[in-house]
């Protein structure tokens, strides 16, 4: 089976600006991906290309097709969250699901209504009278509702307080979540969502600076924390980062050899957040 | 074919103002009728008045007249607005991160929006003047006597007026699609301030061919557009011709006359409007320009 995206030579331009220089990577289905990057990465770049939302140049497949060209064929497979809520202020939330489900052939009626029964919120009200997490609750709800084989979220829950933040990705786990469905969540906090991914995507400058699956993050990458002597021995190891604390030195290592590792402390299997960090700063240096 | 029905419904949602101002109009026109001084035609025709024998339909032409025309105004402003803000509205607010993730193409949602500012806003506008005529000339009836139940109750003179409209409609949006398609494109294409961007290009051309050339062509042919030229093209306007009628207004004496149609047809000019080059060089530049608004919607997100 072919992957569920793949992207080959892919680059977006604004004017002189290279939002995203010449990125390969492909998604198989059944995955969560988190594609992880700072600010100004070329993070919504790459999701507007993949969606269909915008042009760029290089090859591009999403469920076997051309984004841009058949981006209305491509949403009845796929679905997606941008940013925070953009449900326009007069659209009446049981307007919201009569018009999804009466557009989209994979919509469950029911299943959205099931969703928003567990809320506060009421058919009768107006996007502009809800809240920002209110509104990213009806927006989940209509958008897992529909039997889509991909699902994408832009910084799904900006702007969101630390409790709707929790709930929002546990309903997306534990509602939606199975092996028929793969998601694909962009955020710049990554301490949010490293516990659900099974891949990670570091995007850094337009550039792809890692992408591997999790179980691949602890055969490719170790940490060790190194005090006094043995220091100097392990840089020569080659770390590509390290990072003073508490007195101790963490050297990260890209395919070490474990067992020399092994002489100079414990070795850890640095966590995505540590990883990115350690990633971009080394990248930087 | 279902989409669209669900794109129009949307329509309506977030254009209250669609029905709700010329219902608003209604009211205020049907209030008038009921507490207002009576002055569509005033005495003119009644019998004993100076009008005398002048035919008691003409009264419903001046009622129909009247009104029709205000609604006219008011639903070419509004659908005017309706069609620069179509396309500006939903990027301002980011919704169309919202409305793009359905599967709905680029091309239906813009053919839509044209249908509804050119035909749907119409058809509501005109359904709305019909129903207040309607009630204004029952009341206005009830309240002048039996003289004029006559004219506001004829109905082939209703279905004339029926007629009349469907035309109407129907030769202003192939008339205005050009005018329809530039507002659409600067509405798919503009970041802000879409009223200026829908003027300023115009104005610019204008100024430019005056400036290079000494002519007026453009601005000629665009004054043309928008103003006289469709009622020119579509209407049989000279009085006088055949299927009108002149009566005298004061039987007494006096040269004082009345000019009105014997009846509606004759004010149609079908084959003047369709014939017309004029109207067909409109038409294909309003569905290039609709092309280009289709094209700008397709790569353009937010703004």
């Amino acid at each position: 089976m072919p992957p569920l995206i793949e992207a080959r030579e892919l680059s977006k331009r604004y004017g002189k600006h290279l939002a995203l220089d010449r990125v390969s990577f492909s998604i198989e289905s059944g995955r969560i991906v988190g594609l992880i990057g700072p600010n100004g990465a070329g993070k919504t770049s790459a999701l507007r290309s993949l969606l269909g939302l915008t042009n760029y140049e290089g090859h591009l497949r999403v469920l076997g097709r051309e984004p841009l060209r058949e981006r209305t064929a491509l949403m009845a497979d796929a679905c997606f969250i941008a940013d925070v809520a953009v449900l326009p202020g007069w659209l009446r939330v049981d307007q919201a699901i009569d018009f999804v489900a009466g557009v989209h052939p994979k919509f469950r009626r029911e299943r959205a209504k099931a969703l928003l029964e567990r809320t506060q919120i009421r058919g009768s009200h107006r996007m502009r009278e809800l809240s920002k997490g209110m509104k990213t609750q009806v927006h989940l709800a209509l958008t897992m509702a529909i039997d889509a084989r991909l699902f994408v979220l832009d910084e799904p829950t900006l702007g969101l307080d630390l409790l709707a933040r929790r709930s929002f990705y546990d309903a997306l786990v534990n509602d939606y979540m199975d092996e028929t469905r793969t998601i694909l969540i962009t955020t710049h906090q990554v301490e949010e969502v490293e516990n659900l991914l099974t891949d990670v995507m570091f995007i850094d400058k337009g550039r792809i600076v890692l992408d591997c699956s999790l179980e691949a993050v602890a055969q490719r990458y170790a940490a060790v924390a190194v005090s006094g002597a043995g220091l100097d021995a392990a840089r020569g190891l080659r770390p590509f980062y390290e990072r003073r604390t508490l007195g101790k030195t963490v050297l990260y290592y890209e395919n070490p050899d474990f067992a020399k590792l092994a002489d100079f402390g414990e070795v850890l299997t640095p966590s995505v957040s540590d990883l990115f960090v350690a990633k971009l700063a080394g990248e930087a240096s | 074919m279902n989409n669209s029905s669900w794109l129009i419904r949307r329509e309506f949602w977030e254009n209250r103002a669609i029905w709700l101002v010329p219902a608003v109009i209604a009211g205020l026109l049907m209030i008038g009728a009921v507490f207002g001084h009576v002055q569509f035609g005033g005495d003119l025709f009644r019998p004993d008045g100076p009008g005398g024998g002048v035919p008691s339909q003409v009264s419903l032409y001046a009622l129909s007249g009247v009104v029709t025309s205000m609604f006219l105004i008011i639903m070419s402003v509004y659908s005017g607005w309706y069609l620069l803000d179509c396309l500006h509205a939903d990027r301002k607010d980011r919704s169309i991160l919202f409305w793009k993730s359905l599967p709905i193409s680029d091309s239906e949602t813009v053919l839509v929006k044209l249908l509804v500012g050119l035909i749907v806003i119409p058809l509501v506008y005109f359904a709305i003047a019909d129903v207040t005529i309607l009630f204004m000339a029952f009341i206005l009836s009830l309240r002048t006597g039996a003289w004029a139940a006559s004219g506001f109750w004829h109905p082939s003179l209703w279905l004339q007026t029926q007629g009349f409209w469907l035309y109407t409609i129907v030769t202003l949006a192939i008339w205005f699609l050009p005018v329809a398609g530039w507002l659409m494109l600067i509405s798919a294409w503009a970041s802000r301030a879409v009223i200026l961007w829908s003027v300023l290009p115009p104005l610019a051309i204008f100024i430019g061919e005056r400036w290079m050339f000494g002519t007026y062509y453009f601005g000629r042919e665009l004054l043309d557009r928008l103003g006289a030229g469709y009622a020119r093209y579509a209407f049989n306007v000279t009085e006088g011709g055949e299927g009108w009628k002149t009566e005298v207004l004061h039987p007494g004496g006096g040269d004082e006359t009345v000019s009105f149609p014997t009846s509606l047809w004759h004010l149609l000019d079908p084959v003047g409007f369709f014939g017309s080059p004029a109207t067909w060089i409109g038409a294909a530049v309003g569905v290039a320009l609709i092309f280009a608004a289709i094209q700008l919607r397709s790569r353009r997100a937010e703004i």
